[in-house]
């Protein structure tokens, strides 16, 4: 089984075509004049401006208007006058057309792939794009011809670009697989918009993998099984099948609103751990993000992630979501979760020790450099900060005196940021026991179920021997969460639930019936928590 | 020559889209359109240099306007600076 980044959902089962790169050798190309070089380079300019035209309508039939957007911004970027005029320097310097494009396009690729901005730098991919099917006109060559492969093929690539996606016939691509390549790249949102199930960057695939392989993609983990039993072809196809049925049933609730029978309006959210993965909660019909677990941007390397590293994470994720509010839990480390250069002391009692909000108080550099890249990242969108493991008013006091000290030393630097709200996450008893004193802190509550119960019920949910009594079912749980609701609603806040319980059946009628706002909830069961709260009063 | 100072307002800065509008809009004049910012100059009939360049939001940036219709371009630029580029 070969492993990569699962970023579009499905299940495909397929035979592979390896899709091979034209080979862009302009070596033998001689120069004959000047004016008949420029005179090429114009007409291919032209034919490429009518091939892309051509594309980017086919793509807004088969993906949607926001794709094709890519291919016409292709258009306006070859078009830029600026640009033609160095190609057409760089032949009056003696170079052939195809040497003249291909080193005016690697000084633009090299400007985009060193700018600070994430969004930005992804242009980078757009001007090889550019650069290759250009060269690819002057040459003369075909582009590869991925309309007409049969039904069930799996189409496995180093990278597609937006020119090769536009061919794509989702009738009959089961799965496609990248050498290269994350969830926000251009093949992952054209996969996502077609449907298409997808396995990015599974490294040498187009190596290990021949034409004609019988393949199994997952594009939920990532995976491709190689060599299929036929067995697991039985179950992959049921699985699929199932999934398919499912998305039907659910999809009618994509871009309905979240209103129960008796009309009250909630909200459903997506928790994520990676600035990608806001791309789910928006594939998935998300009104927002309300858990981001920013220690995944420490673990798995060695030193702390900088103020600049952390800003654009946060901003990434701002701008994914576009206007719709995202709630950043500030570091929430210790406990289980050790991270080795942070120095955390070895602990008999990690749960009840020096964790969260309790080591970032006592750690003030490291919080503060967090707390400003999101008060910098605050101006791309509706951006809230969560405390974690609050257990009294002064911890919520202190995280908000220096929230203000960090927005002070902005505003001196001259840096642009926006203070944001900053809210509670209610996940100890004794935040629930006196949550009316903290409301009158908090902008907000939102309360953390898994640590809530695991607390109260003074149960590791580890241990199979107790694991039974880890159960939000329990008296104790549902009075803290009730007392919690309540005691929001009283000081007139906001009250959302980001633990496992929030996507409970059994569950969300009684938070309905609390007065419970937002329910955030894994991206994958956005739609069916947002299926039940429609069918309660 | 004329010229104006800015500060860009829309949120997401000059990249792709905003900057395919803006210079649609500038090609549509004869006059040359420079734009300073950060210490350089940046040509505003071409996108390349533009959103090569980071414009973001808060950016403080020039645009001088040179030749027959220069006052009607600088019109036309600063109404769309102004709008943040018909972003919502």
């Amino acid at each position: 089984m070969l492993k990569g980044i699962g970023a579009s959902q499905g299940f495909g089962i397929g035979k592979a075509i390896i899709i091979e790169d034209v080979k862009l050798d302009y070596s033998a190309v001689k120069y004959s004049d000047a004016e008949s070089e420029k005179a090429r380079l114009s007409k291919a300019v032209e034919d490429f401006i009518s091939e892309t035209k051509h594309m980017a309508d086919e793509l807004k039939l088969t993906a949607g208007e926001k794709e094709a957007e890519i291919l016409e911004g292709h258009i306006t970027m070859l078009g830029d006058p600026f640009m033609l005029s160095q190609m057409n320097d760089s032949i009056d310097a003696g170079n052939v057309a195809e040497a003249a494009a291909d080193s005016v396009f690697q000084m633009f690729y090299d400007m985009f792939a060193s700018v600070e901005d994430e969004l930005m730098r992804q242009r980078a991919s757009d001007v090889k794009d550019i650069r290759d099917t250009l060269l690819r006109i002057l040459l003369g060559l075909k582009s590869v011809d991925i309309s007409a492969v049969p039904k069930g093929s799996i189409l496995i690539a180093k990278d597609f670009t937006p020119s090769m996606t536009s061919q794509i016939k989702k009738e009959n691509v089961s799965a496609i697989i990248t050498e290269i390549g994350g969830v926000t790249s251009h093949s992952a949102i054209l996969a996502r918009a077609m449907g298409i199930p997808a396995a990015l960057s599974v490294l040498n695939s187009t190596e290990i993998i021949s034409d004609g392989d019988l393949l199994i993609v997952d594009g939920f983990k990532g995976e491709v099984i190689t060599e299929p039993t036929g067995d697991q072809i039985k179950e992959y196809t049921l699985k699929q099948e199932a999934y398919l049925k499912e998305k039907e049933s659910l999809n009618v609730y994509f871009n309905k609103p979240t209103i129960t029978k008796s009309g009250l309006v909630k909200k459903v959210y997506g928790n994520i751990g990676k600035a990608e993965d806001a791309q789910n909660v928006v594939q998935n019909g998300g009104e927002g993000i309300g858990l981001f677990r920013t220690e995944f941007l420490f673990m798995d390397r060695d030193r702390a992630p900088t103020e600049q590293e952390q800003f654009e994470a946060y901003s990434t994720v701002a701008k994914t979501m576009d206007e719709k509010e995202v709630i950043i839990r500030t570091l929430d480390i210790g406990g289980d979760k050790n991270i080795p250069y942070l120095d955390i002391e070895k602990e008999e009692n990690p749960f009840l020790g020096h964790r969260a909000i309790r080591y970032c108080l006592d750690n003030k550099e490291l919080f503060k450099t967090q707390l400003r890249a999101i008060l910098r990242a605050a101006v791309f969108g509706d951006i809230k900060i969560m405390i974690p493991l609050v257990t009294t008013v002064d911890e919520i006091k202190k995280a908000k005196a220096l929230i203000k000290e960090c927005a002070d030393e902005l505003e001196n630097e001259g840096l642009s940021y926006k203070l944001v709200p900053v809210g509670v996450m209610i996940e100890t008893p004794s935040a629930a026991i006196i949550s009316d004193l903290l409301a009158k802190e908090a902008a907000f509550f939102s309360i953390g179920t898994n640590d809530l119960t695991g607390y109260t019920m003074a149960v590791d949910r580890g241990n199979a021997k107790v694991s039974a009594l880890y159960d939000c079912f329990q008296p104790s749980v549902l009075r803290a969460i009730e007392m919690t609701i309540k005691n929001a609603k009283k000081e007139g806040i906001p009250v959302g639930m980001c633990g496992e319980a929030a996507a409970n059946t059994e569950l969300i009628p009684k938070l309905i019936e609390w007065g419970l706002d937002e329910f955030s909830v894994t991206p994958s069961s956005i739609l069916q928590t947002r299926k039940t709260i429609c069918e309660n009063e | 020559m004329v010229s104006k100072d800015f500060t860009i307002k829309n949120k997401m800065g000059l990249h792709m889209r905003p900057a395919q509008v803006f210079v649609t809009e500038m090609n549509k004049f004869s006059s040359t359109v420079n734009i300073k910012f950060a210490g350089k100059d940046i040509n505003g009939k071409g996108i390349m240099g533009i959103m090569a360049a980071c414009i973001k939001c808060g950016a403080e940036i020039t645009v001088e306007c040179d030749g027959a219709d220069e006052q009607a371009m600088l019109d036309a630029a600063s109404a769309l600076i102004e709008n943040g580029f018909g972003e919502e």
